[in-house]
């Protein structure tokens, strides 16, 4: 049985166990689907410990080298006179997404743990946890374009219904506002995936594919197709492979998110129950960014060179925009999704770069950022549960009451600020030396533009401390006195539960950087030099 | 000997872990027993490896890309010097914080957070590579953002922790793009190969705008960015202009902290960075450096005149002896400036756990009295000397070697700053000279602040007897854990350890390791008149200030209440000034970019679903009226014609035969005529 | 002399008279009287038209059959109009109009 099926299918399996278990029940929906993502996590160390590294086991465009492969014919149409459409069950998986499956299924056991505190519609909300945690999988792990598409759509649902149910006050708005959002980019994205169905032929069986390695090769566009790399089509006027690219980063720069198109995730995060906000950060952000590696740079990699000033310049402003923004807010959770942005702004700009350091930063910033704000929302959920207001300005000397919430808190926030030690610093060091060393090797991105993001580094130290000093430090006082001081009871063991793994996991990264250095190097050279030829 | 210092620098890090989990006065006697073993073997390494060869040791730590990382210890002169000097004077610090922490509720976590701090402090000065250094550097600040901020339930100790990092903050950024500027020119963050004899660094050059190294260029703007970064580094973690403003609030903090970090040790990172890094500089940018250090030299020296509270006359006098560092550092007295260091941590320390011991007492007499007095402030000191002799005697030696009378180590160290100061000037053109006379003025102003404190503090009358006349005084030297470490301090103040000869410091061991040249003929006069006039003068100054505060002769060259004295004491404006013009703005900024946010992004996207709306209702209209209403419009029409035909369906029979008629007549016409 | 033309002129007047009186008279027996009259015009016109077919007087045959049928037609309305005066207590046609939309 192919491991990578398996992981992606057993939450299905378990989601089915779910629907037909009465109500009666309810009390152990919680318990299955807490051992579907242990089962997960198991699933994926077991894959983490068996890849391969070397030169020969790189992956990205050569079909052969991907690990734990299986391909299967999935739909085969004859049209006729039109050739066959031929669709495959294509998964496989190599160095870019290994070290993410790991981190993904780490945060869907804290996800679940922190979902102990949902009290209504038990079934249907723990049934969609189980689509969605399925869905994701699937997007990490595919490499047949319409097997992606179909993933990456079906994600959407469950959040719609999780976030709009399940949510905090204004959860209707947040709900359509994220569903629409992301549709509304990934609509085009189907277009584009159609016109490179139409562009590409399989070489060994002669009929279009959706093949996303197969679209990576130039060799295999017919001469005169839309996206084809010698006969330069034009599109409204623009060359028909830049619309091409620019259109499918559009969909993914919204997933990742990337300032101007980031409004629906502030929202999206506040309005979110807690175990929702951490899938979303943890893990969505970086479908958005995977998206952007495995698609728009394997697939227009022209387009990703000449454009890459842009992209480096995207990202720089959503550090410091997302940073300065962050300073600004009231709600602790709101701050917490602004720097989430502005943590999501270093990957961009270190895949920009398109040099080794700068990718290898931008994978780690990945993992690294996805253990660390699902902690962060994990702990502002802690606080919420128990007396329902966010407000930084409503608490004061939290540490005297919890003391052992703030030290993990102040884990959390020094972490996510960058203090080394932790695996952040490692990840926004490295992007950084990757974005400046781009000057002086492929000159793709000036010099500045590493110096200016360093300043968020700065930025993120602000809004960090001064939350810290506002809530947590300081003589005791809270907004709704003596009712409050009863309810903030210090965490519980199953909250350390889900804390502890998470902290630890930043730690140890932080310390032991080759545990995803070692995975992703050869990757992330092979993508360089796949790269590089497009350098002028 | 290289696994001799790492084991040196793990210790403290052991320690750090087990107090995690352990609590009460067992964590005390952990952390200063592991300080006392990596004190004896830090010694061991000295005296084996001191002026022997650079020792390094290296592994690789991971690789990224097809570059790779290597975790090292690198042991030159430098490193052994500064290992063996954090631990001589953490050991002190330790014993004297099992007595002054010792009724403190979170005893533990104090030792827990001291010996992080020692740790990252000894793991700083032997890394060998730039990411390593970087990452004890942040480790560095923010231990000591752990213990400022120890007292957390205090609100200036939260606000002056925070204000504290931001600053090194800053300072981190600078060296961040330092160290990426280095590795994209030299691809290597190694510090042997960067900084060595002959290393990477020495051999760039500056040609056409660009700066050329082995194997890659890049403008040259960039070299002065880098060295502007490191700048920022050493400004934020020594405390210099710009960036000081920090150290005298993190006086909050528990004095023992004060001792170690804010005195001794974290401050002079800074300096040992510079020390590290010394080839990058070229001469403008040394010359650069000297200004820095001597503006803040002379700038904290005229706030130290009018401050009242004892921590922060002594955080100025630091800021003021750091100053002094890296003014050295610019001069191209590296040897002295080093030396300085190593005394000046000594003698601060003392002066330091001097306050220490001071304030403890003045605290027991605030308590026992029920008072509300500020137990740091010198107008309530006074006439300490006779209740506490040791204490008394510890603060003259430390302040004789702060003020660098004969005989003391701060003598030697700081006239050979002085001379050199001299000489390096002659070298210049003439408007060079202002630095070395502003050291010289500011000398003699440390002369003054300090006589003024030890006047006011342990010489006249109890002056919180003015406050409440009859009080309870239980004013006393306390026990061996107050004494021991002030008597070790105290001699390690004087001459003898660094140099047999008092008066001549080119014969002091220390900086004859660190020298590069022949310093020893005594070239000019200056190595006479400097420190004549200078000690000459100073004890002129000392014996002023005794007037003025001890015989109250009026003979104060300033009043009390004009605008000198004003903008000395409220710290030449620097904190409203950072406040106004950096704080209060990125607040504005980030308040400005949140409501952009909302209104204009995120208002573009409420634009279009206000238009995707109101095409759906103009949609609506037109189904409504137009396209239904045709619909209408002809069953309106085929109403209307119904409704005029059946006008004819009169039931009248004349009528219908009279149509009749009509209709055949019409027809014969209609047929006749076609 | 006496042409055609003149008895058919004669037989026109007559026709128009009797249409009139049928269009505009307000009662029905007067109607009768101007169908009458379109049946003797039409007789007219059938004599006037015999003096051609002197062999087998169809013209004067028909003229006879005419009357004759004008007769029974007359006893048939009259019947009628008495059916309608006793329903409708009338016999104006302009009230009888319950057949009208």
């Amino acid at each position: 049985m192919n491991l990578l099926t398996l992981l992606i299918f057993i939450p299905l399996l378990f989601g089915l166990l779910i629907v037909v278990l009465p109500s009666s029940l309810r009390n152990s929906y919680k318990y299955i689907t807490l051992l579907a993502a242990i089962v997960q996590l198991g699933i994926s160390l077991l894959l983490y410990s068996q890849f391969k590294t070397g030169a020969a086991n790189a992956g990205i465009n050569h079909e052969n080298q991907f690990q734990f492969v299986q391909k299967l014919p999935w739909i085969q149409l004859d049209l006729g006179t039109m050739g066959k459409m031929q669709i495959d069950y294509f998964v496989g998986i190599d160095g870019i997404s290994i070290t993410l499956l790991v981190m993904s299924a780490l945060v869907m056991v804290v996800a679940a743990i922190a979902s102990w505190e949902i009290t209504k519609n038990l079934k249907g909300y723990f049934v969609l946890f189980l689509i969605l945690d399925m869905a994701v999988f699937g997007v990490f792990c595919s490499l047949d374009f319409f097997l992606f598409y179909l993933f990456y759509e079906l994600m959407l649902l469950p959040l719609y219904f999780l976030i709009g149910m399940w949510g905090g006050a204004r959860r209707e708005y947040a709900a359509i506002k994220f569903f629409l959002y992301t549709l509304f980019g990934s609509v085009f994205m189907l277009l584009v995936m159609v016109g490179l169905y139409l562009s590409v032929k399989d070489p060994a069986t002669g009929s279009h594919t959706f093949n996303i390695i197969q679209m990576m090769n130039p060799a295999n566009y017919d001469a005169n197709s839309i996206f084809s790399t010698v006969n330069h089509q034009t599109l409204f006027g623009f060359p028909a492979r830049t619309v091409g690219f620019v259109v499918l980063f559009i969909a993914f720069a919204i997933k990742v998110p990337v300032v101007p198109l980031h409004t629906w995730l502030p929202d999206a995060h506040v309005e979110a129950p807690t175990a929702v906000s951490i899938i979303l950060a943890g893990v969505l952000l970086k479908i958005g960014s995977y998206g952007i590696i495995r698609i728009c740079m394997g697939i227009f990699p022209d387009v990703a060179v000449s454009g890459s000033f842009a992209l480096g310049l995207l990202g720089v402003i959503s550090i410091l925009y997302g940073a300065l923004n962050a300073l600004a807010q009231r709600d602790l959770k709101r701050m917490i999704a602004y720097s989430s942005v502005s943590h999501m702004g270093f990957v961009l700009l270190g895949i920009a770069s398109l040099t080794t350091e700068g990718i290898s930063g931008a994978v780690m910033q990945m993992v690294s950022h996805g253990f660390l704000s699902s902690m962060l929302f994990f702990l502002v959920g802690v606080i919420y549960t128990r007396v329902h207001d966010r407000d930084i300005y409503n608490f004061r000397g939290l540490g005297t009451l919890m003391p052992q919430f703030t030290v993990f808190v102040m884990i959390a926030f020094f972490a996510s600020l960058g203090l080394p030690g932790f695996s952040a610093f490692i990840a926004e060091a490295f992007t950084l030396a990757g974005t400046f060393k781009s000057g002086s090797i492929n000159g793709l991105l000036p010099h500045w533009m590493a110096a200016c993001a360093a300043l968020g580094i700065l930025l993120s130290a602000c809004y960090f401390l001064w939350t810290l000093q506002r809530m947590f430090f300081g003589t005791e006082r809270l907004k709704g006195g003596e009712e409050w001081k009863h309810a903030l009871k210090d965490i519980n063991w199953r909250e350390k539960s889900a804390l502890v793994p998470l902290a630890l996991m930043a730690l140890l990264l932080g310390i032991m950087p080759s545990l995803v250095f070692g995975k992703i190097n050869d990757s992330v050279i092979a993508l360089v030099d796949f790269t590089k030829q497009y350098i002028r | 000997m290289a696994y001799h210092a790492l084991a040196a620098v793990l210790l403290p890090l052991l320690a750090f872990v087990i107090n995690c989990f352990i609590k009460g006065k067992a964590t005390g006697w952990v952390s200063t027993i592991a300080i006392l073993l990596s004190a004896v073997i830090s010694i061991i390494v000295f005296s084996h490896t001191f002026n022997g060869g650079a020792i390094h040791l290296s592994r690789v730590w991971f690789t990224i890309g097809d570059t790779q990382l290597y975790a090292g210890l690198l042991l030159n002169n430098l490193s052994i010097l500064m290992l063996l000097l954090v631990n001589l004077i953490a050991l002190p610090v330790h014993i004297f914080s099992m007595a002054y922490m010792g009724h403190d509720q979170r005893y533990g976590r104090y030792f827990t957070c001291l010996s992080l701090f020692c740790f990252s402090m000894l793991a700083l000065v032997v890394v060998d590579n730039m990411v390593l250094f970087y990452t004890f550097w942040e480790l560095v600040g923010f231990s000591s953002y752990l213990l400022i901020g120890f007292w957390y339930k205090k609100e200036k100790a939260i606000q002056a922790n925070k204000k504290a990092f931001i600053m090194n903050r800053i300072g981190d950024v600078g060296l961040l793009i330092a160290i990426l500027v280095i590795y994209a020119q030299f691809h290597t963050f190694d510090l042997v190969k960067l900084f060595g004899q002959g290393g990477l660094v020495s051999q760039s050059f500056f040609k056409d705008g660009l700066w050329i190294a082995p194997g890659a260029s890049i403008p040259a703007i960039w070299q002065y960015i880098a060295c502007g970064g490191i700048f920022l580094a050493v400004c934020a973690k020594s405390a210099q202009f710009p960036l000081h403003t920090w150290l005298p609030d993190a006086m909050e903090g528990p004095t023992s902290v004060s001792a170690l970090i804010h005195a001794a040790t974290m401050v002079a990172a800074g300096i040992f960075l510079l020390g590290r890094v010394y080839p990058m500089f070229n001469t403008a940018e040394l010359d650069a450096l000297a200004f820095i250090g001597c503006f803040t030299a002379f700038m904290a020296a005229t706030i130290a005149l009018t401050q009242n509270d004892l921590k922060r006359i002594l955080a100025f006098s630091t800021i003021s002896q750091l100053g002094f560092m890296v003014m050295a550092m610019g001069i191209n007295a590296y040897a002295s400036s080093l030396f300085h260091l190593v005394t000046h941590a000594f003698f601060k320390c003392l002066l330091f756990l001097v306050a220490g011991v001071v304030i403890h007492e003045m605290q027991h007499v605030k308590d026992e009295n029920q008072l509300d007095i500020d137990p740091q402030n010198i107008l309530y000191m006074g006439g300490l000397r006779k209740r506490m002799p040791l204490t008394f005697i510890a603060a003259i030696i430390g302040g004789a070697a702060l003020v660098g009378l004969p005989l003391t180590s701060g003598y030697l160290s700081k006239d050979g700053i002085l001379i050199q100061a001299f000489e390096w000037s002659d070298t210049k053109s003439i408007g060079y000279k202002i630095v070395p006379i502003m050291m010289l003025i500011t000398s003699w102003l440390t002369a003054f602040y300090v006589a003024r404190l030890i006047f006011k503090v342990f010489f006249g009358k109890l002056r919180v007897l003015d406050v409440k006349p009859v009080v309870i005084c239980h004013i006393s030297d306390g026990g061996w854990q107050y004494r021991v470490p002030l008597i070790l301090l105290s001699l390690c103040c004087l001459f003898p350890v660094f140099s047999l000869d008092p008066l001549l410091y080119e014969q002091s061991w220390l900086f004859k390791a660190f020298t590069t040249a022949d310093h020893l003929e005594r070239m000019n006069i200056y190595h006479t008149i400097i420190p004549a006039g200078l000690n000459i003068l100073s004890i002129a100054v000392i014996y002023l200030a005794y007037a003025i505060y001890i015989q109250e002769r009026k003979m104060l060259p300033f009043a009390q209440n004009n605008w000198a004295f004003d903008f000395s004491y409220n710290q030449w404006y620097f904190n409203k000034a950072y406040n106004t013009i950096f704080v209060k703005p990125v607040l504005a900024l980030g308040s400005g970019l949140f409501w952009f946010d909302r209104k204009v992004v995120d208002g573009f996207i409420r634009l279009l679903q206000n238009i995707l709306l109101w095409l759906s209702k103009v949609a609506d209209v037109m189904d409504r009226y137009v396209i239904d209403g045709f619909l209408h419009l002809l069953t309106a029409i085929v109403q209307y014609i119904g409704n005029f035909v059946r006008s004819f369906q009169t039931g009248r029979v004349q009528y219908y035969l009279l149509s009749m008629l009509a209709v055949i007549v019409a027809w014969f016409i209609f047929k006749t005529l076609i | 002399m006496i042409s055609l033309t003149h008895y058919l002129v004669v037989s026109a007047i007559l026709f128009c008279i009797g249409l009139y009186v049928v269009l505009v008279k307000r009662n029905a027996i007067q109607i009768l009287i101007g169908i009458e009259m379109m049946l003797n015009a039409a007789i007219l016109n059938l004599v006037a038209f015999g003096q051609f077919d002197r062999h087998n007087n169809g013209g004067q045959m028909f003229a006879l059959f005419a009357i004759v049928l004008a007769a029974a037609t007359t006893a048939v309305a009259l019947a009628i109009v008495l059916n309608v005066y006793r329903r409708y207590k009338t016999i104006d046609p302009d009230k009888v109009d319950q057949l009208k939309d």
